[in-house]
């Protein structure tokens, strides 16, 4: 009855309030009758019925409350709060960017926390699949799916480049060797055919393949009938069986077709020692990663004892996959996501500056309308309606920004952040966009709203409209709250100090060679064609001298180019040392070169000699050890004329000896220390699977042509040899420190958006203060005062929400950079000097933020600012 | 001066004025005043918003008409719900009464 009593007042409003206006009046009117009745004159008898019955528009007004909804006081608010802003449109447009500003860099991150750490990944059950740390070899893996519980399926893989040759000219295509369990781990079945099966995956069996979409799009033209068709890989005929669903991608590994490892090289796949399989690990149900990984251990022990050269110094290690995949991103992430949180507070900080400040100049305002009957409720649901108002009009346009935030970030992200790729708007991001705009919107108007309703309405009318208690709390917020700021940004800046520290170590690295005017492209000898090494080797130098008939350039080449992500080491025994136990002996990295590598790179040569032309096949097999080497297994000798072997060699021990020493190169990469490394020639590497090589070619003019040029020697001697990973020497450079200069780079630009913010808000905080002692300052200068002092009095209201700001700042920085240990290279996070500098940079932002509306003040007419107020 | 009210008391004393009659807002807030010989001084500030509740529960209905001096005014009928309202009201109140008697005249 209630509810349809209000829904036909609420539809009969109008005549509604004519009728209780109507009432009211005849009411009055009585009154006034009743009093001329006893004898009061009618002027007299208006003002008392007038004055009796009070105050008409309330009474109205509350009357009428009795059937609202409570709704509809909130869009009286909310269209009152509108007209309100559109009046104040400088305010409005500051804290709207403000917040947007805020807003939008936080929405832009989360919208990359949204892709990377929460997107569900494309598997089925995603969290019941675990990853090996380590590589593994295939007979290790049927090794663990046979003598395991654990596990309802265990997929292997190794994607590796090959030759696609059905193309119009030969191509470089990713190929994922695998075994059949490789997709069930997975969970996901293809979209068109079918995945190989077990029978098929053996030594000997069909040559299948199964493409993906992105490939059967781009190659095969999307072709309805593509299954059953050939194509040729690495010079074998493959038929399609299968095409992957479009958001199908293999976990860690790109890889475009996918073919049986058993089928296509059943030599490596019987290898126990050759580890270069990444492994996946399907859990059973209600089996604990914990128990499986006892049950490795379990196998790992015996494969151990049973193969102690191989098995021994390894470790087999289960990991969650998500964890695998976005483990090493993670810090990073939640970093720029801090950075971002602390941007956001910084603006909310100003947000509540600027209302504070704005309450204060609607004081009169306020203060009529408490006068007038208004509710200290209704007052602080008015000003959080504005507030709450501008933080979604904030919202939307930080939705806006992040737009383009998230697209500039696509745009500057370098290519081997691969894990960036899967970053868009989603319905959780702008859910998180809302969410933080309603919070902003209510937690920070909230303290501005009770403020501004703290209204005595007799004191304040009593002097003069200005309530000196309510002005000195709401200022001693602000000042808290620039304070605040400061500490923030200052947080900020020491973050994004250190990485540009951090960086600048990373770029004075000394690479150990010279790369400019260097060229680098991939080859590899097709197994098919080039199963003799002979063979290779004639290829090798064949390719060398009609390289080096070309003018200008000097060629070298080796088997793993530097930064390049790749090497091989091998265990290895010294000639003439105590016999070290099986499985034990050190490691080092192992590099072929051929041709003039040493020259092209410009790495200096230390002692000894060069490789020459006579370091061939038959010849005294020699070595070029790096600095490196000598320090840790020859320290104050000279190893020229030592000798060493490979400890997995099997027959008679075939003795190096090395000739040569060459400095240090940073191979892994620049933040990576220098592992020991030795080269050997090309021509005496007698390894089935050494048939790849990276051309390095230095040359003194331009490098336009060159690569055509080089490609059209490759191709006279074979013309279905890919040439692929054209890449310049200063290139890999660059891309080994991008991911680094990403992370500078972003921090560093919300670093800069807090010190302008936190530089705006003590501008604020200054500039209301001034203005407020203009009455004092003239009474000063009046008196004989210098400017200077003036100056002075003002400035230090700044200098000290500084320097609080300063030093909370520095001991908030030195306990959150911590958290940023893993991403920074050769820098301590409470480095002193970028504590300092930082500190500077923040002090000189505040003086220039307050010497301005300083200045303006000292620069008033004493006889104006006398007369003001 | 207005007197405080215990919540609801002003609805139950406009339905026991409208319980005898049909009157319009001047009349009921006259009624009161004169009855309680002054002692309660319904204000207009009270009266029209109690009306409105009143007439939102159904306790009341109104109607323009023409007063007894020839006044065009709204007059306000007790309805049925609303004497049930009032009798359970009255109930309720004498029960306080009683208590807050009984507190009052325990030395």
């Amino acid at each position: 009855m209630k509810l349809w009593n209000k829904i036909r007042n609420l539809l009969n409003r109008e005549a509604f309030d004519r009728d209780l206006r109507e009432e009211m009046r005849i009411h009055r009117e009585m009154a006034e009758e009743k009093l001329n009745q006893l004898g009061t004159p009618k002027e007299e008898a208006h003002h008392a019925a007038m004055k009796a019955f009070g105050n008409p528009s309330l009474a109205q007004e509350t009357s009428r409350l009795q059937w609202t909804f409570f709704f509809e006081s909130f869009f009286q608010d909310v269209g009152f709060a509108i007209r309100m802003l559109r009046k104040s449109p400088g305010f409005a447009a500051v804290a709207v960017l403000t917040l947007a500003l805020g807003i939008g860099t936080n929405t832009a991150i989360f919208s990359v926390i949204n892709g990377v750490l929460l997107r569900p990944l494309p598997y089925k059950d995603p969290q019941q699949i675990a990853v090996m740390k380590e590589n593994e070899s295939l007979p290790n893996v049927i090794d663990i799916q046979r003598q395991t519980n654990a596990f309802s399926d265990g997929g292997a893989i190794n994607a590796q480049p090959m030759d696609y040759t059905s193309g119009p000219e030969p191509l470089q295509i990713r190929v994922g060797l695998v075994n059949s369990g490789f997709f069930e781990t997975l969970g996901v079945a293809p979209t068109m055919g079918r995945i190989f099966s077990e029978a098929e995956d053996v030594r000997g069996g069909p040559r299948v393949a199964v493409v993906s979409y992105q490939f059967w799009q781009s190659h095969l033209g999307g072709d309805p009938h593509a299954v059953g068709k050939p194509i040729l890989l690495g010079g074998n005929s493959y038929a399609i069986i299968g095409v992957m669903p479009k958001t199908f991608v293999s976990p860690r590994e790109h890889a475009d077709v996918f073919i049986s490892l058993w089928v296509t090289d059943p030599k490596t796949a019987v290898d126990r020692d050759v580890h270069f399989l990444h492994t996946y690990w399907r859990l059973k149900r209600g089996v604990s990663l914990e128990q499986a990984q006892a049950d490795i251990a379990t196998v790992h022990n015996s494969l151990a004892e049973q193969f102690p050269a191989v098995e021994k110094e390894r470790k087999m290690q289960l990991t969650p996959l998500r964890e695998s995949l976005v483990g090493d991103v993670r810090p990073a992430l939640l970093v720029l996501f801090g950075a971002v949180g602390l941007v956001l507070l910084i603006a909310c900080a100003n947000f509540a500056n600027l209302l504070i400040a704005r309450g204060f100049a609607r004081r009169q305002e306020m203060l009529i309308r408490a006068a007038l009957g208004a509710g200290r409720s209704r007052l602080i649901r008015k000003s959080l309606t504005e507030s709450t108002l501008l933080s979604f009009s904030g919202g939307a346009v930080g939705l806006l920004f992040a737009h383009w935030g998230t697209w500039m970030l696509l745009a500057l992200r370098p290519e081997e952040l691969t894990w960036l790729n899967g970053i868009h708007m989603d319905s959780r991001v702008l859910l998180f966009a809302l969410a933080v705009s309603m919070l902003t919107g209510v937690i920070f108007g909230i303290a501005p709203a009770l403020l501004a309703a703290r209204t005595d309405v007799a004191a304040a009318l009593n002097e003069g409209g200005r309530s000196k208690t309510a002005s000195a709390a709401g200022h001693r917020i602000r000042r808290i709250l620039v304070t605040t700021e400061v500490a923030f940004a200052l947080m900020l800046l020491m973050g994004a100090g250190l990485l540009m520290k951090g960086f600048s170590r990373l770029r004075s690295v000394n690479p150990g060679f010279n790369p400019s005017g260097v060229m680098t492209m991939y080859l590899q000898l097709p197994a098919t064609r080039y199963a003799e090494i002979p063979k290779r080797t004639r290829f090798r130098r064949d390719l060398l001298a009609r390289l080096n008939s070309l003018p200008g350039v000097q060629v070298g080449m080796i088997t793993d180019i530097p930064l390049g992500g790749n090497y091989v080491e091998y265990d290895f025994v010294i000639d003439g040392r105590p016999p070290i136990p099986e499985g034990d002996e050190p490691k080092v990295q192992t590099l072929s070169v051929m041709g003039e590598y040493f020259q092209v790179m410009q790495i200096p040569l230390r002692a000894g000699r060069h490789f020459t032309e006579m370091d061939r096949e038959g010849q005294p097999l020699v070595a070029i050890a790096n600095e490196e080497f000598v320090r840790q297994f020859f320290p104050g000798h000279d190893p020229v004329g030592s000798r060493i072997r490979w400890a997995r060699d099997t027959g008679p021990p075939r003795w190096i000896t090395i000739v040569g020493v060459v400095s240090d190169v940073k191979h892994s990469g620049l933040n990576q220390p220098t592992d020991p490394a030795v080269y050997t020639p090309f021509p005496q590497a007698d390894e089935a699977w050494k048939r790849w090589m990276t051309l390095a070619i230095r040359t003194d003019s331009s490098f336009s042509g060159l690569v055509e040029q080089v490609k059209a020697q490759v191709w006279s001697l074979d013309r279905q040899i890919p040439v692929s990973d054209v890449q310049t020497m200063e290139q890999r450079m660059a891309l080994s420190f991008a991911q680094q200069r990403f992370y500078m780079l972003l921090l560093g630009a919300f670093a800069s958006l807090a010190a302008i913010l936190a530089g705006v808000g003590i501008y604020g905080v200054v500039a209301y203060t001034a203005s407020q002692s203009t009455h004092e300052i003239g009474i000063r200068m009046a008196l004989g005062g210098q400017r200077r002092d003036v100056l002075r009095l003002i400035m230090a209201e700044a200098a000290k929400v500084t320097s609080a700001g300063i030093l909370i700042g520095i001991v908030g920085a030195l306990a959150l950079t911590r958290a940023m240990a893993s991403l920074l290279f050769e820098v301590k996070p409470g480095d002193p000097v970028i504590l300092a500098a930082v500190a500077t940079v923040l002090a000189l932002v505040a003086l220039v933020a307050c010497y301005i509306p300083a200045r303006r003040a000292t620069q008033v007419d004493p006889m104006v600012a006398l007369r003001y107020e | 001066m207005e007197p405080d009210f215990l919540p609801g008391t002003l609805e139950m004393l406009i339905l026991q004025t409208l319980s005898r009659g049909a009157n319009h807002g001047y009349g009921i807030a006259q009624h009161i005043q004169q009855i309680s010989k002054d002692a309660l001084k319904i204000g207009e500030g009270s009266l029209y918003p109690a009306l409105q509740r009143l007439l939102m529960n159904d306790y009341v209905i109104a109607e323009w008409g023409v007063s007894e001096n020839n006044r065009r005014a709204r007059f306000y009928k007790i309805t049925a719900t609303g004497r049930k309202q009032l009798s359970q009201e009255k109930r309720k109140f004498d029960a306080l009464l009683v208590g807050i008697a009984r507190v009052m005249e325990t030395p």
